[in-house]
């Protein structure tokens, strides 16, 4: 890529034009002749014309909001879904609090235990919508895809809890083994031919 | 401890001394050599071999070569950076890729060296084992994550003296031998011991049995071992580290409270765990598990402060302990100065007296060594003291000074005590009878004092102990004999191991009797030494070069202690001998050189810790609440003369004393304003507490506060001491001690630590009363009676029990006159 | 004076109040619609068929807002402002001829409610008061915002009387009369006959004029939201800032009919067909408010002034002394 455009930092010059615009009139006379140009060039009706025109062809572009929707994309970043495992159904999250640690406005805590099976449970998990920039680095950081961000971008309710409790998070478990959970393409999730970066380790057995 | 020698290293010249290792050096001055298995202070292991360097064309291991003067070092060629590599591939071998949970967090050497490395793929493979992990009740020990650095090994024996862990067969398949050709030469040989080792308990048994001091945990450069409590309650990162100084005994370990919001719901903040400089400081277990401690939930009650207020008015007398900061005992000297309270704090009086008596002959304020240079020195005596429980600092310093420097030592103590006499065979319990530490101060005097300059009426004192005899010894001699023997010998031509018979001279050691004329020493036979006192202490004194003695409580407490005091400074005087005194508690040196104290008790009396007329406590058990030691900041004076400051680690909404001296007329905004005042205290500095630094450099000095500085004192020219007194306590004994882990009511406060105070003894105390563990005894002395559980105790020996003072509710103190052994009667009940 | 007169005239003042009532009502829907149709969009969809009842919602909200005194405004006159201004929309309207007169039931209605021979002084003076409303209510208001504002429209109004009253010089000169009705029968003759041919300035100014004094794009600066808020409104909350409403929709409707009977030729020559054209007519100029607002920008206030005195009264002034030139020869 060429970097020339970055190189160049005369800022008023680059990339700006100038529009042909004649100078201020001096003269009284000039005034005069400005005036009546502006009067009568018909600059007006052509503004009159363009919206009178557009009424015509009633192109209309509303989107009637709720009750029509326009898709969101795969890599939306909405309210945080917490992904199961697929088959078993199992969280996908094992607490190890990167997401925690790395959420740059600071609104994801967590509370971690050792469990009756030796593993971590996470007992506790919260997001802080109200604080949350929606930036998508827990996503990102995720080393399980078990946070990833849902393309629910409606999230008024009386209480913002009602979209901070890990249960409301994570996918029901019946999606996760009916396997219609939806994976996220955005932020952190894996990327194609990952494959092939991946080297092998010899094993022994 | 000069630099005295020049010694490059990667074309950088630094100064050493001579002797010192190049790892050490290295890091003195900020040179980057990677070590896996090395810890400062201890010996070498050589588990990782990492540590290679070139010098003077050599490849050597910087943790074990020695640096001469004008060596040229090299830290990285191209053989070490494939045997690097290699090692650290070594290591990824089936380590669990747990990363995400593991407790270590990311504080993980393994994956530090792996990316300083660079290890981005693996070439090596064995199959792996399954291997279960163990609770050892504080410690959590998972072998699939130990990498078998051998730190936690080499820490237990070498500073903490219990060796309670060791390597211990690994199972599973051996190496590929492939391998040996394929391999970088180290990393196979490191290879092929890692393979074969995991770590253990010393006894094999299910269980730790150890002192539970947990620096094994802190040294783990996984998350092999971990704190059982700790265990997945927070990752590293969240933690918030408070530097501080520990509160629960005088040794003022440099700790971190780690600290981090409590949980979702609520952001106070909270102590997770504790974690020190472990290269250059070491924790017992009252320091690593009991920091929560705190005051919680204290609240500005105003009611209770105006009765505070009101009280103060009314008292002529403040009872406190030593469990507070400097300043606040500055604040109570400044109180006694304007109200002229009475303030009484028997355990820094006594202690406070036996300086004082100590200064008029070595015409020092303060005793001259600290337990640096007790780490320093090769061979050491303990009096009067239960060392592992008064100051387990100075316990390891004990057991280090004897396992690092070829030391031996000596203990005399009542009590017998198998986790000293498991230190080393080169120390020697002497477990005298109660009251006999005066003989055991004579018999230093006479054993080492330079009798030359000794006050000649001691000498003499001294010679009238001494007769001589005849006794039959043992000798052994060396014999040369010649033996046969199979050996097994590579066959050069054929390759292959045979077995050939070879004839060896060899000395072997004989057995002579023999009758020599000895002398006697009257004085062994009062401490009831064992016979062969003087062939082994003769063996010990070998090569021996730097001295120290440590004296602890029992001395301070004795009915003669002002004798003893003179005695001691006798030895310091006339003998090689380097002096240490162990003060009782957290604070005791400072609160002794700050506050004026007095002996008789007035009659209203205000309580600080402790119960009284009107009690402030800062175990929320008294009439206005004051903060904990890990609620304030302030400084701590510790055993090495050393003011420590210490901060805040948790928030405490209470009133403070200083709110009270205010209302009383002092002024300070905040407590720690008096620090710059300490400066009118003998010894003290007048730096601000802002000002004073709390960590260690990589070359281990301690940068902490500022040391007190060496006061003279007049010195009476009057050395002379009282003969020994024919006293003795009958019948059965019991002492005035702490079992392991605790100190105070605040390490009993802590959730970790927490338990209720009993009884402790020995089996054979046990079997002598017929007593077992968990009944219940009447213990009665001639101060008073009180009623505890049987406890029994497997880290003494002996028939002497003891009581513990960290239960408050067991009112064990007063059951004694002031000296730590009396004479009981056991009942059970 | 006789019974059916009074009830007559009775019945005229409610059916004006009512029905201007409504009308700013509807003109708020239609302006929301065509302003959206313009720009591509849809307008409010969603109370009532097509939004139809969005002014009956935006009706029970305003009436039903809690109403805010401020603290530091003058009470009384605060309160009083938004009254005067719908007041004078409504009380100007009464010199108006709607519509032609007819008869029903035996007796001929007159839809004017006054018939004044100097119906046009008359509705210049009540335009003139409808100053009092902005005035009063931005100086009492205590607020910055609405102090500029009265000073805009204090300028502005007074201002622009000025080139209503020169540019309705003309027209006056060749009717001859100040009422209504004569200027209508004026231009019975049919389109030829409308003065908008013969006084093509006058027109224009007047509809200038008009513009600046209902405050209408592209002359919206007496509450110019980007830069003062809402004016002399901003205080106000509920159903007084809601007269404010109804008062500056009246007025559009007001000043419509106005043009309308003046230049266009008003309900001509009193058949049904002229009545309904009259209404034409007036929808037309209403809907010509609304265009314009989509359309074009505002100018500033200083060019307003500049327009107002350095352009449009010397013209009206030179359109004078040509009209009465020509009637002279």
């Amino acid at each position: 890529m060429s970097l020339e455009q970055f190189q160049d930092r005369n800022v008023a010059e680059q990339n700006y034009f100038h529009v042909d615009i004649p100078d201020y009139p001096t003269t009284g006379w000039g005034k005069v002749k400005r005036a009546a140009s502006r009067t009568f060039k018909g600059e007006l009706f052509v503004g009159l014309w363009v919206v009178f025109r557009e009424m015509i062809k009633f192109d209309i572009h509303t989107v009637q909001y709720p009750k029509e929707k326009l898709p969101v994309g795969p890599r939306y970043r909405a309210v945080h879904e917490m992904q199961r495992l697929f088959e078993s159904g199992t969280e996908r999250c094992i607490g190890c609090g990167l997401c925690e640690k790395i959420c740059i406005s600071n609104c994801i805590r967590m509370e971690t235990k050792l469990d009756e099976n030796s593993r971590k449970l996470v007992t506790d998990y919260t997001i802080n919508l109200g604080r949350c920039i929606f930036c998508g680095y827990c996503a990102e950081v995720c080393p399980e895809l078990a946070i990833v961000h849902g393309p629910r971008y409606e999230n008024v309710s009386d209480q913002r809890a009602h979209f901070t409790d890990f249960s409301d998070m994570l996918t029901p478990i019946d999606a996760a083994i009916s396997g219609t959970q939806k994976e996220f393409d955005g932020f952190g999730a894996v990327t194609p031919h990952e494959d092939e970066r991946v080297k092998t380790t010899p094993l022994a057995y | 401890m000069e630099n005295n020698i020049t010694i490059t290293i990667d074309g950088k010249e630094i100064q050493t001394r001579e002797g010192e290792f190049i790892l050490n050096a290295a890091r003195a001055n900020n040179i980057f050599i990677p070590a896996i298995c090395y810890l400062t202070r201890c010996s070498p292991t050589l588990a990782c071999r990492i540590c290679l360097v070139e010098a003077d064309g050599k490849q050597v291991y910087a943790c074990n070569a020695k640096a001469k003067d004008g060596m040229n070092i090299t830290t990285t060629t191209e053989n070490i950076e494939t045997e690097k590599r290699a090692i650290m591939e070594v290591y990824d071998v089936n380590h669990p890729l747990e990363c995400g949970v593991c407790d270590q967090s990311g504080e993980c050497e393994l994956q530090n060296y792996t990316l300083e490395v660079g290890v981005d793929s693996q070439s090596y493979s064995v199959p792996d084992t399954h291997k279960e992990a163990v609770d050892w009740g504080l410690i959590h020990y998972d072998p699939a994550l130990c990498i078998v650095c051998e730190r936690c090994t080499t820490v237990c024996k070498d500073m903490i003296g219990d060796a309670a862990i060791k390597t211990v067969p690994r199972g599973g398949d051996a190496l590929n031998t492939d391998y040996k050709a394929q391999m970088p030469k180290d990393a196979y040989a490191m290879w092929n011991k890692l393979n074969k080792s995991l770590i253990g308990t010393a006894d094999r048994s299910d269980m730790l049995d150890c002192t539970d001091c947990g620096e094994c945990t802190a040294v783990c450069p996984v998350g092999a071992l971990v704190s059982s409590d700790f265990q997945y309650a927070s990752n590293a990162w969240e933690q918030k580290q408070v530097p501080a100084t520990c509160a629960h005994c005088s040794a003022g370990c440099q700790i971190s409270y780690d600290v981090k919001h409590t949980d979702i719901e609520n952001s106070d903040e909270k102590i997770y765990r504790v974690k020190n400089e472990w290269n250059y400081v070491s924790l017992c277990g009252a320091g690593r598990y009991g920091y929560d401690f705190q005051n919680a939930d204290a609240v500005k009650d105003e009611t209770a402060f105006n009765a505070a207020i009101a009280a103060f008015k009314k008292a002529d007398t403040i009872a406190f302990t030593s469990s507070i900061t400097n300043e606040e005992a500055f604040i109570l000297r400044r109180l006694k100065e304007e109200r002229g309270y009475k303030l009484i704090n028997n355990e820094a009086k006594v202690f406070k007296t036996f300086l004082d008596d100590y200064s008029k002959i070595s015409g020092q304020q303060l005793y001259g060594a600290d337990l640096k240079m007790v780490h320093a020195s090769d061979f050491v005596v303990s009096i009067g003291s239960a060392l592992k429980t008064d100051n387990p600092n100075a316990r390891f310093a004990f057991n280090n000074s004897i396992t690092m420097n070829k030391g031996a030592g000596l203990y005399f103590h009542p009590i017998k005590d198998p986790v000293i006499d498991g230190l080393s065979k080169n120390v020697m319990s002497i477990n005298h009878a109660p009251l006999q530490e005066e003989t055991a101060l004579y018999l230093m005097l006479d054993l080492f004092a330079d009798k030359e300059n000794l006050p000649k009426d001691i000498t003499k004192y001294l010679d009238s102990f001494h007769s001589k005899k005849m006794i039959t010894i043992e000798e052994t001699i060396k014999e040369e004999i010649i033996e046969k023997v199979m050996v097994k010998q590579l066959n050069k031509e054929t390759g292959e191991e045979e077995e050939v018979e070879v004839e060896k001279k060899k000395m072997v050691p004989k057995k002579v009797s023999k009758e020599v004329e000895v002398d006697d020493n009257a004085l062994l036979a009062q401490l009831g030494a064992p016979a062969d006192f003087d062939e082994k202490l003769q063996k010990f004194l070998k090569k021996k070069e730097k001295f120290s003695l440590m004296v602890g409580p029992d001395l301070y407490t004795h009915p003669n202690s002002r004798n003893l005091a003179r005695l001691v400074a006798l030895v310091e005087k006339y003998t090689q001998f380097e002096l240490v005194m162990i003060p009782a508690l957290a604070n005791t040196l400072g609160v002794s050189l700050i506050c004026d104290l007095d002996e008789e008790v007035g009659e209203y009396t205000i309580g600080y810790n402790t119960k009284a007329d009107f009690t402030l406590s800062a175990l929320g058990d008294g009439d206005l609440d004051m903060p904990a030691l890990n609620q304030q900041e302030g400084t701590l004076t510790s055993i090495n003369k050393r003011v420590n400051p210490t901060n805040v680690a948790l928030s405490y909404g209470g009133y403070v004393l200083n709110d009270i001296a205010n209302a009383l007329g002092l002024d300070a905004k905040y407590t720690i304003d008096y620090t710059k005042e300490l400066g009118v205290v003998k010894g003290f500095s007048r730096e601000s507490f802002d000002d004073l630094p709390n960590h260690y450099t990589n070359s281990g000095e301690e940068v902490r506060g500022y040391l007190l500085k060496r006061i003279g004192i007049r010195r009476s020219s009057n050395e002379s001491v009282n003969e020994l007194e024919d006293i003795a306590i009958q019948s059965d004994i019991v002492y005035l001690a702490n079992p392991v882990l605790q100190f105070t009511a605040f390490t009993n406060a802590s959730h970790q630590l927490h338990g209720e105070g009993g009884l402790y003894g020995s089996e054979a105390f046990m079997s002598k009363h017929a007593l077992n563990a968990g009944d219940k005894v009447n213990v009665k002395t001639a101060q008073g009676e009180v009623r505890a559980v049987m406890i029994h105790d497997n880290k003494i020996d002996g028939e002497i029990a003891y009581l513990p003072t960290f239960d408050v509710n067991l009112n064990s103190e007063a059951l004694f006159s002031g000296y730590r052994f009396s004479s009981a009667s056991y009942t059970k009940v | 004076m006789d019974i059916a007169f009074l009830i007559e005239t009775v019945v005229k003042i409610v059916v004006i109040l009512l029905v201007f009532s409504a009308l700013a009502g509807f003109g708020t829907y239609f302006e929301r619609k065509v302003l959206a149709f313009m720009q591509r969009r849809l307008g409010p969809m969603h109370v009532g068929p097509y939004g139809l009842l969005q002014i009956a919602a935006d009706g029970i909200k305003l009436f039903t807002k809690e109403d805010i005194v401020p603290q530091n405004v003058v009470g009384p006159i605060f309160k009083i402002a938004p009254v005067i201004t719908a007041a004078t929309a409504f009380m100007a309207a009464a010199a108006i001829p709607f519509m032609p007169s007819f008869t029903m039931f035996g007796y001929e209605v007159h839809p004017i409610l006054a018939d004044i021979n100097i119906g046009i002084l008359y509705i210049l003076g009540v335009m003139g008061i409808g100053l009092y409303g902005p005035l009063l209510g931005g100086l009492a208001s205590a607020n910055k915002w609405a102090l500029i504002s009265t000073a805009r429209a204090a300028s502005i109004f007074i201002s622009y009387e000025v080139i209503t009253g020169l540019a309705l010089l003309a027209p006056l000169m060749m009717v001859g009369s100040l009422s209504l009705i004569d200027f209508n029968n004026y231009q019975v003759g049919g389109i030829a006959s409308w003065i908008v041919w013969s006084q093509p300035v006058a027109f224009v100014l007047f509809v200038i004029a008009g513009f600046a004094e209902t405050g209408r794009t592209p002359f919206h600066l007496v509450a110019n939201d980007h830069e003062i808020i809402d004016g002399f409104g901003t205080e106000y909350s509920g159903m007084r800032w809601g007269l404010f409403f109804i008062g500056e929709y009246a007025n559009m409707f007001f000043i419509s009919f106005v043009i309308a009977i003046l230049f266009l030729g008003g309900y001509g020559d009193g058949s049904g067909l002229g009545a309904l054209a009259l209404l034409a007519k007036v929808s037309f100029i209403f809907f010509f408010f609304l265009w314009t607002r989509a359309a074009w920008p505002d100018v500033r206030p200083d060019q307003l002034m500049w327009l107002c005195w350095k352009v449009l009264m010397p013209i009206a002034v030179i359109n004078i002394v040509i009209t009465g030139i020509v009637m002279m020869f």
